[in-house]
């Protein structure tokens, strides 16, 4: 029990994250069989250790997060956003061609390569917190806080963009919505919204015009054949071949006959791999409710926090996992057309875990922080209250009364 | 309204907006399993699969390794039109380019009629159009250099399907052991291609294929979801050399004496390594090929060299010496009512079992079988059990032809069964199980097991290596041996194959005539086997030998007459080769006028075999590997030869051995007609070399 207090903040999220994790082992180790045998002669142990080994880090990176104060995260944004840029220039320079996306990164002295794009959405993320978070008073200033937020989402987004549309689309979105749960004007989101279009639409102008060959025809063909429905729809129509295989109950661990067909069975279409196997309500429904379920706790630490920083770092971390799990399932089902977006907790592969951990480690440390504020806060109005006759109902009232001391504060 | 309040607000818009996202997966997801559930199942079963990718075969080698049998690719050119990111604009700009050197490459086509082709099938969007098929591995290396084909499968829509073709390089020779292995319902194994083919045929790999709406296969991927593991190579123990000599000779004596098949087997005396085995019947277009391995699967009544059983049984029991007298009268005797008769016109009168033997009187042979088994012929076909001869030899090769010696028990068995089985009938054997027990006389009563196969190997790594399998140990007395030999030779010295005979070296060995059976008309006269059955040196045996060959015209049937020749021709030709086996002082040829002509060839080798040999030689080349040759009256002047990568090098005069080492290394695909030294070539010296061209030599000596 005494490595239980290691384990901070909300235990609900903690359930879901070992929920995760173990639905990943199971389904990596399915889905992985093809893959063992013409990378590591037969090994199916291989990527099994190796996931597990990623869920160890993956488990030992959040609990380091999570013990860091969570104000702390606001100074460290600016740094983060600066290192994420560097790193996406380098990559957008000299990526390697994986898969001809030029989005990884080769990490120095190891074979291990890494999607700054991952970094940069978090490091972002953070920074918006910020910005946002230390401005509620001055929203309407221009200058002083909206140019700052449009300049970086911009920016990361632009360095994302050539290499990778659906994760600088997906930046875009999750940006968009913290700016407006961030109460940012009507006027200035439109503002945002329409230089979003108005960039775009000038990026694939330019990448046209200079005839560049590989992504761009790529994302044309894709999007074309998702429109139409016509031509070469392998991907996609194999994912539904899985699905429709699954059925509503579970088939049982192993089962999948896709998973040898399927590109990427153990990331992209990791999800279509699970219904295979575990059926349409256990492997469908239960896993999207685990990621609502996550964000719903998010809201819950909203709800508490006296720190508009903290509200908006732990929402939109969350959305940004949440929303990429969802575009991933997206795709997996057709809802979607097709990207190489991963699942997140799930998926095979270090760095997407990495990253992931580390906005749940933060998460879980707003939510340790907010457990703290409100256990002193009860202590205080307990000890404030001790004369009225209300004790009994503390529980109840300690919650309006905070939210009114929040509101004080703010003001 | 509070700050917080608002803030929260959002949260659950958002929140909800995710709620919707969610019901819009889950509401997907159950449309794909409810609604369209019929259409991806069928997808599923029909539209794509793992298809086998069969792995290169192993080849098959002679004992000095060269090729007897290997695998060529061939490749079929395909491409899809509509591969993910094959533009528009790159078709457009490469497709002149590509026509045009597609046009250049294969010479079949101008160029504008590639165009047109591939901008059709660009237009009809077809996802597997066939360029080219039958597409060697030198040209697929030139072609993946081609524009568009240089993209790959995703920009490019290159497919290459790589097929496999068995072929023999040198064609007829030893085919029929060779074997092959024929796939399907009416499939069939033949030789050792069958009896290694385990080995040989590998693991196959697999790919995976979707199949495109025209109802044909394409791959999905630019590579192997499993590779394939080749198979192993086989070498076996035939030389390649021998077994050119042997085939030609048997081809000569057989259309002589248009006789309708034949074969010939020669086996090393002390391990059973099958040197040559070469099987010849005549088609319905009445050309000899490899039709059938008679030497394997034919069994027949052998005949007089089944006599030899007979001779060793009467030693071995002791009953009979070899001066013992016995009297064969006017050449005839009759057993109940057959009649059996000698060759030849007169009678011999009273002779001794040896000259019985060396003359293959079946006279004197029956008789003396009759007299001492008479009583009890069950001691005799024990005897011919003990020896081995009524079982299989167990080859690996699959269709060996079971031998048959009936017991005395047998409802078949009859008053003259003692007699004509002393003399090769009412038994039947192989061609190869006769000379096992023949070589087991040569190799001092220790008969082995033939052997094909010396090693089986995997990219030059032996993986097995076969030895010499011994079947009996001992099949007779050492004083039986030392008696039966010196008949064996007496065959030769004197008796029914004198003609055999010559002052180089002894030969052993026995002659065999024997009127074929039908089935329906029992002996008839006009239908015979004539076979010889040997080994040589007699004095120190190295290989024995069998030759048969069946309804050779009705003038000359005789064993030694038909068969004996190509005996001769085989061992004359190994004693030639085999420096070991000439005695000091023998001297081939003539007189000396001048230094003898050699072959040209690699230098080191032509000049130790020129010091060998004492003759003198000049030379005042240094640099060159390779020289030509010419012969003076003093000596044998070796020059230059250019060897260089860029043009094909003058092999005239040389070896089949040393020119096709030399053409193969500078990558030259070469095809030999005939056997002795080069006479011409094509194409000639000088021609720029291009790998993989196919050269054609023609040699000093050639059939037809």
């Amino acid at each position: 029990m005494n490595a239980l207090k290691y384990i901070r903040g909300d235990r609900v999220i903690w359930t879901v994250i070992i929920i995760l994790s173990v639905v990943s082992l199971l389904s990596v180790y399915s889905s992985t069989g093809s893959l063992a045998y013409t990378k590591v002669s037969g090994d199916t142990f291989y990527y099994l250790f190796r996931q597990f080994k990623y869920i160890i880090l993956g488990l030992t990176v959040i609990i380091l997060f999570q013990m860091i104060p969570y104000r702390i995260f606001s100074k460290l944004s600016i740094p983060f956003l600066l290192g994420a840029i560097v790193l996406l220039v380098i990559t957008l320079i000299k990526g390697q061609d994986i898969n001809e996306a030029n989005r990884w990164l080769a990490i120095p002295g190891t074979s291990n390569t890494f999607q700054p794009s991952e970094f940069a959405k978090f490091a972002l993320i953070m920074y918006l917190a910020r910005v946002l978070g230390n401005n509620q008073n001055n929203l309407q200033d221009f200058k002083g806080v909206f140019l700052k937020l449009i300049g970086a989402i911009s920016l990361v987004c632009i360095l994302i963009l050539p290499s990778n549309l659906s994760t600088a689309a997906i930046v875009f979105t999750v940006s968009f919505i913290l700016l407006f749960i961030g109460r940012i004007p009507t006027r200035y989101l439109a503002l945002f919204v329409g230089t979003g279009i108005a960039g775009l639409a000038l990026f694939l102008l330019l990448s046209t015009a200079m005839s560049r060959e590989g992504r761009i025809t790529t994302w044309k063909n894709r999007i074309e054949r998702y429109v139409t429905g016509k031509g070469d729809n392998f991907q996609a129509d194999q994912a539904k071949v899985a699905i429709v295989r699954g059925g509503i109950l579970p088939n049982g661990p192993g089962t999948s006959t896709q998973r040898m067909l399927l590109p990427h069975p153990y990331s992209d279409f990791i999800f279509a791999i699970i219904i295979e196997e575990y059926g349409s309500i256990i492997g469908g429904l239960l896993l999207i409710f685990m990621y609502l379920w996550l964000l719903f706790r998010t809201g819950l630490i909203v709800r508490r926090t006296k720190s508009t920083f903290g509200a908006f770092l732990a929402f939109g971390l969350s959305l940004g996992l949440v929303f990429q799990a969802f575009v991933n399932m997206g795709v997996a089902v057709g809802l979607l057309p097709v990207t190489g977006q991963t699942l997140p907790l799930v998926s095979m592969g270090g760095s997407s875990m990495l990253f992931t951990s580390m906005a749940l480690g933060m998460i879980l440390s707003i939510s340790w922080g907010v457990e703290k504020e409100m256990a002193a806060q009860a202590d205080d109005e307990a000890a404030e209250k001790e004369n009225s006759e209300q004790v009994a109902a503390e529980q109840v009232a300690g919650q309006d009364l905070m939210e009114e001391s929040v509101h004080e504060g703010d003001k | 309204m509070s700050l917080k309040r608002n803030i929260l607000i959002r949260v659950s818009v958002v929140y909800l907006a995710m709620v919707v996202f969610a019901i819009a997966i889950l509401g997907k997801m159950f449309y794909v399993q409810l609604i369209e559930k019929d259409k991806w199942k069928e997808a599923g079963e029909n539209s794509i699969s793992y298809k086998t990718i069969e792995p290169n075969r192993g080849n098959i080698y002679s004992a000095e390794g060269r090729l007897l049998a290997v695998s060529v690719p061939y490749y079929e050119i395909r491409m899809d039109m509509r591969s993910e990111a094959f533009t528009r604009e790159v078709f457009d700009r490469n497709v002149d380019s590509l026509a045009i050197r597609l046009s250049r490459l294969f010479n079949d086509r101008h160029w504008t009629v590639y165009k047109r082709n591939l901008v059709k099938a660009r237009e009809k969007g077809d996802r597997y159009y066939l360029v080219k098929r039958h597409v060697s591995y030198s040209q697929l290396q030139e072609l993946r250099d081609f524009p568009i084909f240089r993209l790959g499968r995703y920009k490019g829509g290159t497919i290459f399907v790589q097929q496999n073709q068995r072929i023999l390089p040198h064609r007829e020779l030893a085919a029929r052991t060779i074997g092959y292995v024929m796939q399907g319902d009416y499939g069939s194994v033949v030789g050792i291609e069958g009896a290694y083919d385990e080995d040989l045929s590998g693991i196959q790999g697999y790919r995976l294929m979707q199949k495109i709406p025209d109802g044909n296969w394409m791959p999905v991927s630019d590579r192997n979801e499993v590779e394939p593991c080749d198979g192993f190579d086989v070498v076996t123990t035939i030389d390649i050399d021998l077994q050119d000599v042997a085939e030609n000779a048997l081809l000569t004596q057989l259309m002589k004496h248009e006789a309708d098949h034949g074969s010939v087997v020669v086996m090393e005396v002390k391990t059973g390594k099958v040197r040559a085995i070469a099987n010849l019947g005549m088609n319905e277009e009445g050309v000899y090929t490899e039709n059938f391995n008679y030497a394997i699967g034919e069994s027949t009544e052998p005949g007089s060299t089944f006599k030899l059983a007979s001779a060793l049984s009467l030693l071995e029991d002791g009953l009979v010496e070899p001066d013992d007298k016995v009297d064969v009268g006017d050449g005839y005797i009759v057993y109940g009512n057959h009649r059996l008769e000698d060759s030849g016109d007169e009678g011999l009168g009273v002779i001794t079992f040896q000259e019985a033997f060396e003359k293959s009187s079946n006279v004197g042979i029956s008789k003396l079988i009759v007299e001492n088994y008479e009583k009890r012929p069950s001691d005799f076909v024990d005897r011919l059990y003990r020896l081995g001869l009524n079982q299989k030899l167990g080859l690996e090769i699959k269709g060996e032809g079971a031998p048959d010696i009936k017991y005395t028990d047998s409802p078949l068995w009859s008053k003259i069964s003692l007699p004509m089985m002393s003399i090769g009938y009412e038994v039947r054997q192989t061609p190869l199980q006769v000379l096992t027990f023949y070589n087991a006389i040569a190799n001092n009563g220790e008969m082995v097991k033939p052997l094909f196969v010396e090693e089986v190997r995997y990219h030059g790594k032996v993986i097995r290596r076969y030895d010499k399998t011994v079947l009996n140990h001992k099949i007779c007395s050492q004083e039986t041996l030392e008696k039966i030999r010196p008949m064996l030779e007496g065959v030769v010295e004197r008796g029914s194959a004198k003609n055999l005979r010559n002052s180089y070296y002894p030969i052993a060995g026995k002659t065999g005539t024997s009127q074929i059976a039908d089935a329906n008309h029992g002996y008839t006269k006009g239908r015979y086997q004539a076979s010889f059955a040997g080994y040589f040196p007699s004095d120190d045996p190295r290989y024995s030998c069998i030759v048969v060959i069946s309804s050779p015209s009705q003038s000359v049937y005789y064993g030694n007459l038909v068969a004996g020749p190509i005996f001769r021709e085989i061992t004359d030709r190994i004693y030639i080769q085999d420096l070991n086996m000439q005695k000091p002082g023998t001297h081939f040829l003539a007189e000396n006028t001048g230094a003898p002509y050699s072959k040209s060839g690699y230098k080191r080798e032509l000049e130790s075999a020129l010091k060998y040999l004492d003759i003198p030689y000049t030379s005042n080349e240094h640099e060159s590997e390779w020289v030509k040759t010419m012969s003076t009256e003093e000596s044998v002047v070796l020059r230059r030869s250019d060897i260089s990568s860029l043009y094909v090098p003058d092999v005239k005069d040389m070896g089949a051995r040393d020119a096709v080492f030399l053409l193969e290394n500078l990558g030259l695909k070469t095809e030999i007609n005939g056997r002795g030294t080069v006479r011409s070539q094509h194409p000639p010296a000088g021609t720029i070399l291009r790998k993989g061209d196919r050269i054609t030599l023609k040699m000093s000596i050639t059939e037809g």
